[in-house]
């Protein structure tokens, strides 16, 4: 496998995809959840000035509590992510898909410390790095992944092709292959998506026949293999 | 069956499932403005036939739009129906009366060596400062000692000083900050084999004994000893504790025994976090009692070493004797 999914197996026996998060990605959440902590911190200096003692003590407090248990109640919440986390679409999971456990949210946060060594975060950014899931110290230790909101491919319309059977019947595979670049035709130029309906060609006939007209045919197989009929 | 059929045959069922879904992460469990009330029963039903439609529609190589909406949709309610929920104050007492204490005890060998790798340097450095006080200066520089000469002077800066409830305050917040920072320092640090934890116990035990035996020497050990014995049961016992959980971390690196490394790595971050969270406790017992007991001046010699015998006895009892019966 070339990408980076991970599979989680249910035990209604199906393959959970869960694709981890990267360096930058998580760099971002991690800046924004930054520039919040800090932003909460300064605003809580000007009220904690104007009360003194029990002011210092409230933000010292406050201090302690954003620096270690920010990530935590936010990744125990329903979101199961910080507000970084949510802008960039990522969340915390356990290795198994799992919403994270208490338990595993604080490991993975503590470890922070570990994490930020020798400077600046260096040794996550380095198990981030050589890591194909993409897991710090801290997620290694918890057994956590933090992983990719996927957003759901759009529906594959093309309702103006024609259906057009097929000239031979085409194993699943094939079938799989062809519906896929329909779907993903909107997206590509004519001239790739000539090339691609090319290699297609010999499923609507081995006649000659122009370019376009190749590629339309190629479109009409996949409505037909779609379940449309003209 | 074309994928249009198999999507038009089932797709009612999916709805229903993502609709049931919404409700029960929405967290409306009442039924309430006409909205269909959550039934436990459906969603497990429809989450199996959901499983299935996607293990067919994968199998049948069916577009990627399908699936992904299907795995989705699987996603989602195999959360909300494996999700462990871990809170309540049934299990808070439980934790408190059986399992931080046996946790400890079930580390009997890590807390026996952290505390050694705390005491001795402690000791031996406490002992050669008191005997050669111009040895501090190894430790921190002669700022520094003179900062902490003056804490624990007659004058009035100093940290036994009638001060007012603000300040004690901000001291219970600051110390808060700064000993849970020391601590968990000490166990994330066992991650790196144990090396991190052995060396930071060797730090602070390094650190306090020469402080200890620097001002004992220049004739503060009053002022000192009847500040520090106090906390000291928590605050060096919690120290000693996040020491031990980090080298439980460590040890499970380097001996890995039947698991692999990474196995072994994360069963051992699981049992030493619940050392972790009584740690966390013992840090806010400290913190109070320094800011507010500790540097109460005023309060007679006698009283103040009688109650800090108390919580020695009390902290070595708890984690020695504490839920030893079964529960």
């Amino acid at each position: 496998m070339l990408d980076s999914i991970v599979a989680a197996e249910t035990p209604e026996g199906i393959m959970l995809e869960l694709h981890p998060a990267g360096l930058s990605a998580r760099f971002c959440a991690f800046l924004i959840d930054w520039l919040i902590r800090l932003a909460v911190l300064y605003a809580a200096a000007f009220v904690a000035g104007l009360l003194g003692g029990i002011g210092i003590a409230f933000w010292l407090v406050l201090l302690f509590v954003l620096e270690w248990f920010y990530p935590v109640a936010f990744e125990l919440g329903r979101g199961g992510a910080t507000p970084g986390k949510r802008a960039m679409g990522l969340k915390v999971v356990m290795d198994n898909g799992l919403p994270v456990t208490p338990g595993a949210s604080m490991t993975r946060n503590l470890l922070r410390v570990a994490d930020f060594l020798p400077l600046g975060y260096g040794f996550a950014v380095i198990s981030m790095l050589i890591r194909a899931d993409g897991k710090r110290l801290g997620d290694i230790a918890a057994a956590t992944l933090v992983v990719h909101q996927r957003r759901p491919a759009a529906k594959a319309t093309l309702d103006m092709v024609t259906p057009l059977a097929p000239v031979h019947p085409l194993p699943a595979r094939d079938q799989g292959a062809v519906i896929a670049l329909a779907a993903r035709a909107p997206t590509l130029t004519m001239e790739r998506l000539n090339e691609l309906a090319a290699i297609a060609a010999p499923i609507q006939g081995t006649e000659p026949r122009p370019e376009a007209e190749v590629t339309r045919r190629v479109l009409g197989v996949a409505q037909w293999l779609l379940g449309r009929r003209p | 069956m074309t994928p249009l059929h198999f999507e038009q045959l089932y797709e009612a069922e999916w709805t229903e499932l993502e609709a049931q879904v919404r409700l029960i992460l929405t967290g409306r469990s009442r039924q309430s403005n006409g909205v269909e009330p959550i039934r436990g029963d459906r969603v497990a039903a429809l989450y199996r036939r959901a499983c299935e439609h996607l293990a067919l529609a994968r199998a049948r190589g069916y577009p990627r739009y399908m699936l992904d909406r299907l795995e989705k949709i699987t996603g989602d309610a195999h959360q909300v129906i494996y999700q462990r929920r871990e809170f309540g104050v049934h299990r808070l007492k439980r934790a408190v009366l059986y399992d931080f204490p046996r946790a400890v005890r079930s580390h009997a060998a890590y807390v026996w060596l952290s505390t050694a790798l705390f005491m001795i340097p402690a000791c031996v450095v406490g002992w050669l400062v008191y005997q050669n006080p111009d040895l501090i200066l190894s430790v921190v520089d002669a700022g520094q000692a003179a900062e902490f000469e003056e804490m624990y002077s007659e004058s009035d800066r100093s940290i036994g000083a009638v001060r007012d409830a603000d300040s004690d305050w901000a001291m219970f917040g600051f110390y808060i900050e700064h000993n849970t920072s020391i601590s968990f320092q000490c166990f994330a640090s066992g991650i790196f084999f144990g090396v991190g934890s052995m060396f930071f116990l060797v730090m602070n035990g390094v650190f306090g004994g020469a402080i200890a035996g620097y001002l004992t020497e220049r004739g503060l050990g009053e002022t000192f000893w009847s500040f520090v014995v106090t906390h000291a049961a928590f605050e060096l016992t919690a120290i000693v504790l996040s020491g031990a959980a980090g080298m439980r971390l460590g040890h499970a690196l380097v001996s890995p025994g039947r698991h692999t490394r990474k196995q072994s790595l994360v069963l051992a971050a699981r049992e030493s976090m619940v050392i972790i969270y009584g740690v966390a406790v013992m840090l806010l017992i400290a913190a109070a009692i320094e800011a507010f007991w500790s540097s109460a001046r005023w309060l007679p010699l006698p009283l103040k070493y009688s109650v800090a015998a108390g919580c020695w006895i009390a902290v070595l009892s708890y984690l020695t004797l504490q839920g030893r019966r079964a529960d």
